[in-house]
């Protein structure tokens, strides 16, 4: 069967250390000042009851990619079958379109390049094998994992299977891949679906 | 297919074994390795990997020195992980590790020798060949031993564990007094530790997956599914998602947490920990600063009055228990004047900590009630305070005398299972040397150590060394207090320091200042006449060296970690890249300038010792090892069955399992086959001996054997001290407290914290600066990791945060060349002149909370005058935040007011951002280890200004 790769962001175990923005940098060669992985810090309510909350964002390889639509050069960027969305270097013409498209800030301009860029999922990893990015691969909070959920027997899908999840912006129709187990947040803000942008 | 995870794990594993017979590149070993791939895969695995090399080392980005999986090409590192091999992180890094490129080429490296040329502090040097600095400094030492002997020679080794080759060096040249980073962090927090069991630091037993020999004789690596686990922790002024010193308690807690653990954070600012906590059904417990010691006195007295207590562990385990109840006791009946409470009732407690009293009930029945857990204290707090040996004391307490200690799912002693290293390398026997002093016009023979300026001076009990007093010793001269040197004065002369940066981490920054600058009044010349720093990074102690060596960063240099597991690991290091420039290795070095000295005429140094015998970096690290692991084979359950319990362990974990080993029942040692470099290059680059618990016959190295709750350690001082002068630790402690001792205790003790609010005599200073500063480590960094410019855009509890003001730096990043998901990412690292927005780059931040920036009109990107007690000011940017409880200053320290150009993006922002340091009381030094209070500081806001034009 073909393979859909999907991403699970545990947050009960994210300790915001940014191993996974450094990782990506390191393994990616990222300019300063960009990032295809990042961390937000969202506070929340008054001291003493206030709470601090730790979100890890990257794309979200959605399965309706309003970056695609948006793009005016065909096969620029572009949704592989096995869920990834990428973009070709070669045919990008750094035009921005895309990056504004993008509901959850995932994409942006590299400096170094001048065409857009984006999470891969470490695509170059995948292609040799190690289906697991490099920010799966040094998470120490152990609360990062990629795979196939196509594949029954993934972890990925047994997390899926064990765990209620929620994904980014629902409403927006984007049909995001990237999927994330919940701490007690909702139950502490007393809300549920809060904008976590 | 292509190369399956499968695959590459085992290349991944191989490439180790590769390494030792010298064919690194992975692309070679395909034809080993991959036998099961199919045709035309392996030439796909040459393509795609091709030009790589993959070695094993570790970390030193910050001493929790994790284990690394480094990926070079062409001579550069190109990527980095975290190496499955090594238990302590396991094949994890956090945000500092993967940015170790940004260190080694950062624009801060030293890569040849330097001589100043203007004066101390300017920062005006030249460039010159080894040769030439290392004349300078034989010149200089023998002149200096010449005229006061060894022992006026201080070599400050730094914080990393791959030093023994300088305290070969120091001691061999005859300096008694070899220190270390270690002496100027968190000793306090090592007290209880420290005297219960002749230990260090307390920690969960958290570390998974761990080998642990299972009922039918096999090893099994065991992980958090399999054993259990704590049912509480509580941190206290212990961050350790964002210290990351103990790595494995990240994953540990956060997956404990999951299986029911509650985890209890007291500080009071909401650090990553507590922030995580709170989200998942832990608690936050916003303390006073300072006020440690009082809430783990309440919880203490609720346990032993509501009988919680393990009587039978007690009974078997621990001696002194009694004494020290009824000294605990004998406060029970007292009223506290300043609140006419009686001492340590919760009531007493809530008034002083400022929680409620029901908060502290509820903790206290949780840890009278709940097993096993652990109360782990760290340097946020306890560690890095004037009072904070009563807290570890009483933390220690605690978990003995709830039977948590060694328990599975409880607390460990990490100092005490970790192997044994250094041994004959480190010189240790040239302290035994007999040197001849005249002592009052008589002729004194004695032993090197005997010279020590600590222990046989003004600290009798400084095992730690008292880095944060070299400045007023310096200034002052040493004068021996204790022992056959009784009476004799020598000054100091001379110091090295290797990887350290005191000007900024010990105690207070304008004393070291001072000391540096201070003349002899007679000759003119600096009263310090020789300062060398030996680094890899133009770090501001360096501005104040008159040379300066480049040292091999951690990717191009040797070493062997023994870190903080709870089962004893050995992780080796070597390099991955080429030295830069002319940087020198440790054990380089240490030749370099023992050579320099003999030919100088120093008689002190034998060629045989050093250049003659350690021909090769790995000669000397194997030597390292010779102790190693060191452990005994004692525990629950045996660690190795086969051979005799009790008995002390040595060499690699395979012969010890095979039986090939040699048995001396005399002294009790089982010698296995000696673990060497080349055993750990064949074996990933890591040695793991098995985990076990309940290691009391090992982990108690007291006199008694059994965990003191009398210190047989202070007896033995006080031994030493009697008919001496009074220690000098014991006059700060009377000018500080009042508090008078005699001696040093041997049982529980109290006094009260100063310069805090909870302690009345105070008041006055209260009133007029009513803010407490505290301070902790940023995530990212040690003074030296400020030099990466990547590390400002990871920000970090509330003290860390993109609120720079527009600049412009040159910094060496990563410059994309192709990365679009169909190859490797290609890029290299180039000097870029790069203009950061404002509020784009992180930056040592103030935070403060809503009310308190209300009182004084403060709002987020204010820049505050701080005034401290001793009149000093700094400016710092404010964060306005909900994380931090009124009343208190949350500073980081070394990151920010770093006027070292070294630190490149770090020195742009010193204008408004304060060296925590500067406000540090210089002369409050505790009473045993002489350790800076460096969380006791009260401070006022003098002045606030609003950003402008000039400014944004």
């Amino acid at each position: 069967m073909v393979k859909k790769y999907g991403f699970v962001i545990d947050l009960r175990k994210c300790v915001a250390c940014y191993g996974c923005q450094s990782s990506c940098r390191m393994e990616n060669k990222m300019p300063m000042g960009v990032n295809r992985a990042r961390v937000g810090i969202i506070d929340t309510g008054e001291y003493p009851n206030n709470h601090r909350f730790f979100l890890p964002v990257l794309c979200n390889h959605c399965d309706n990619p309003p970056c695609v639509k948006a793009c005016p050069t065909p096969g620029a960027t572009y949704k592989r079958d096995d869920g990834l969305v990428l973009v070709n270097e070669k045919l990008c013409i750094g035009c921005g379109y895309c990056v504004k498209a993008c509901p959850y800030d995932a994409r942006f301009i590299n400096p170094s390049t001048m065409v857009a860029d984006k999470c891969t999922y470490c695509a170059h990893r995948i292609a040799e094998g190690l289906e697991e990015p490099a920010c799966v691969r040094n998470c120490i909070g152990h609360a990062r994992y990629f795979g196939d959920m196509n594949d029954p027997n993934s972890e990925i899908s047994r997390l899926l299977a064990e765990n209620e999840t929620e994904v980014l912006r629902e409403g927006f129709g984007t049909k995001p891949n990237t999927y994330y187990i919940m701490d007690n947040r909702a139950k502490l803000l007393d809300v549920s679906g809060v904008d976590e942008r | 297919m292509k190369i399956s995870r499968r695959n590459f794990v085992k290349l991944s594993a191989a490439t180790a074994a590769a390494a030792a017979f010298g064919a690194q590149s992975l692309s070679a070993l395909t034809d080993k390795v991959n036998l099961d791939l199919q045709s035309g895969e392996e030439q796909e695995l040459e393509d795609k990997f091709s030009g790589y090399d993959v070695k094993y080392t570790y970390d030193s980005y910050c001493p929790s020195e994790c284990g690394l999986e480094v990926w070079t090409k062409d001579g550069k590192v190109e990527k980095i992980y975290g190496n499955y091999a090594d238990p302590y992180n396991h094949g994890k890094m956090c945000g500092k590790g993967p940015l170790g490129a940004g260190l080694a080429y950062s624009l801060g490296r030293i890569k040849y020798p330097m001589m100043r040329v203007g004066a101390r502090g300017e920062g005006k040097f030249k460039r010159v060949s080894w040769d030439e600095a290392l004349d300078h400094i034989a010149t200089k030492i023998v002149d200096i031993k010449k005229k006061h002997g060894g022992e006026s020679i201080i070599v400050d080794t730094g914080d990393m564990t791959d030093t023994p080759p300088y305290y070969r060096m120091g001691r061999g040249m005859g300096a008694p007094h070899i220190t270390e980073h270690g002496s100027i962090c968190d000793t306090p927090r090592r007290f209880g530790p420290r005297v219960f069991i002749d230990g260090k630091r307390w920690e969960p037993d958290l570390m998974r997956p761990t080998l642990v020999r299972q009922s039918d004789g096999s090893l099994k690596e065991m992980g958090y599914d399999d054993l259990p686990l704590p049912k509480y922790i509580m941190y206290v002024g212990w961050n350790p998602f964002t210290a990351t010193r103990i790595h494995y308690e990240s994953r540990g807690t956060v997956t404990a947490q999951i299986k029911g653990c509650k985890v209890i954070v007291v500080d009071p600012a909401m650090c990553t920990t507590a922030a995580q906590a709170t989200a998942n059904g832990g608690m936050w417990v916003p303390i006073l600063p300072g006020t440690d010691n009082h809430f783990l006195a309440a919880i203490l007295r609720h346990i032993l009055e509501k009988g919680y207590e393990d009587k039978a562990f007690i009974d078997e385990y621990c001696t002194g228990v009694e004494e020290f109840t009824s000294a605990f006791k004998s406060y029970w009946d007292k009223t506290d004047s300043s609140n006419g409470m009686k001492y340590f009732t919760m009531e007493w407690a809530a008034d002083k900590t400022t929680l409620s009293k029901d908060k502290i009930v509820e903790i206290a029945e949780i840890i009278g009630t709940t097993k096993p857990g652990a109360i782990c204290w760290g340097m946020n707090g306890v560690g890095h305070r004037y009072a904070g040996y009563i807290a570890s004391m009483l933390g220690t307490a605690i978990n003995v005398v709830m039977g948590n200690f060694e328990a599975p799912g409880g607390t460990i002693d990490c100092n005490q299972v970790r192997i044994s290293k250094g041994g004959n390398a480190g010189g240790g026997f040239f302290n035994g040397r007999e040197v001849t002093r005249t002592v009052n016009g008589k002729p004194v023979t004695g032993k090197q150590k005997e010279l020590h300026m600590d222990e046989m001076s003004d600290w009798p009990a400084g095992w730690y060394d008292v880095v944060g007093d070299h400045p007023r010793r310096i200034l002052e001269g040493i004068e021996i207090k204790y022992g056959p040197f009784k009476g004799y004065k020598y000054p100091i002369k001379a110091r090295f320091e290797i990887g350290g940066n005191t000007v900024i981490t010990g105690s207070a920054t304008w004393k070291w200042q001072e000391m540096y600058a201070a003349r002899d009044p007679e000759t003119g010349e600096y009263k310090l006449e020789l300062a060398v720093s030996i680094d890899s990074l133009l770090l501001e102690n360096a501005l104040y060296a008159d040379v300066i060596l480049p040292a091999a960063h951690y990717f191009e240099r040797y070493g062997i970690a023994d870190i903080y597991p709870s089962a004893p690991v050995a992780v080796m290091r070597e390099p991955v890249i080429k030295p830069l420039g002319e940087s020198k290795t440790q054990v380089e070095i240490m030749n370099a300038i023992t050579k320099a000295l003999y030919e100088h005429g120093d008689t002190d140094i034998d060629p045989n010792e050093f250049w003659l015998k350690y021909t090769h970096d790995d000669i000397f690290w194997n030597e390292v090892m010779e102790p190693t692991p060191g452990v005994k084979n004692v525990g629950e359950p045996l660690p190795y069955p086969n051979l005799p319990e009790g008995y002390k362990l040595l060499g690699t974990p395979d012969s010890l399992e095979a039986g090939r080993v040699t048995i001396d029942d005399e002294k009790k040692v089982i010698h296995g086959e000696p673990i060497t470099m080349d055993w750990l290059r064949k074996n990933q680059g890591v040695a793991v001996w098995p985990m076990a618990w309940r290691r009391y016959k090992q982990a108690v190295k007291t006199g008694s054997g059994k965990i003191e709750f009398v210190w047989s350690k202070l007896e033995e001082e006080n031994e030493k001290i009697k008919g001496g002068p009074r220690p000098y630790g014991f006059e700060l402690l009377e000018k500080y407290t009042g508090d008078v001792w005699d001696e040093y205790p041997t049982t529980f003790f109290w006094y009260e914290p100063p310069y805090n609010p909870a302690n009345p005599t105070y008041a006055a200073t209260t009133e007029k600066y009513p803010f407490q500063v505290i301070t902790a480590r940023v995530h990212q960094g040690m003074t030296a990791t400020y030099a990466n410019p990547q590390q400002g855009e990871t920000p970090c509890d509330s003290t860390w945060w993109p609120l720079n003001r527009e600049f412009e730096a040159e910094v060496a990043e990563w410059v994309t060349v192709g990365n679009d998901g169909s190859e490797m990412p290609k890029g290299e690292i180039k000097v870029v002149n790069k203009r950061f927005r404002r509020g784009t780059y992180c930056v040592a931040t103030c935070s403060m909370n809503p009310d308190d920036a209300k009182a004084y009109g403060v709002v987020t990107g204010d820049v505050v005058t701080i005034e401290n007690m001793l009149g000093k000011t700094q400016k710092n940017v404010v964060l306005v935040t909900h994380t931090i409880r009124p009343g208190v200053l949350k500073l980081p320290f070394g990151a920010g007011g770093r006027f070292s150009p070294g630190v490149g993006t770090t020195y742009q922002q010193r204008d408004y951002t304060a060296n925590v340091n500067e406000f540090v009381d210089p002369n409050l030094l505790t009473p045993i280890f002489g350790f800076p209070g460096y969380l006791d500081i009260q401070a006022r806001i003098v002045a606030v200004e609003k950003p402008t034009f000039a400014t944004i």
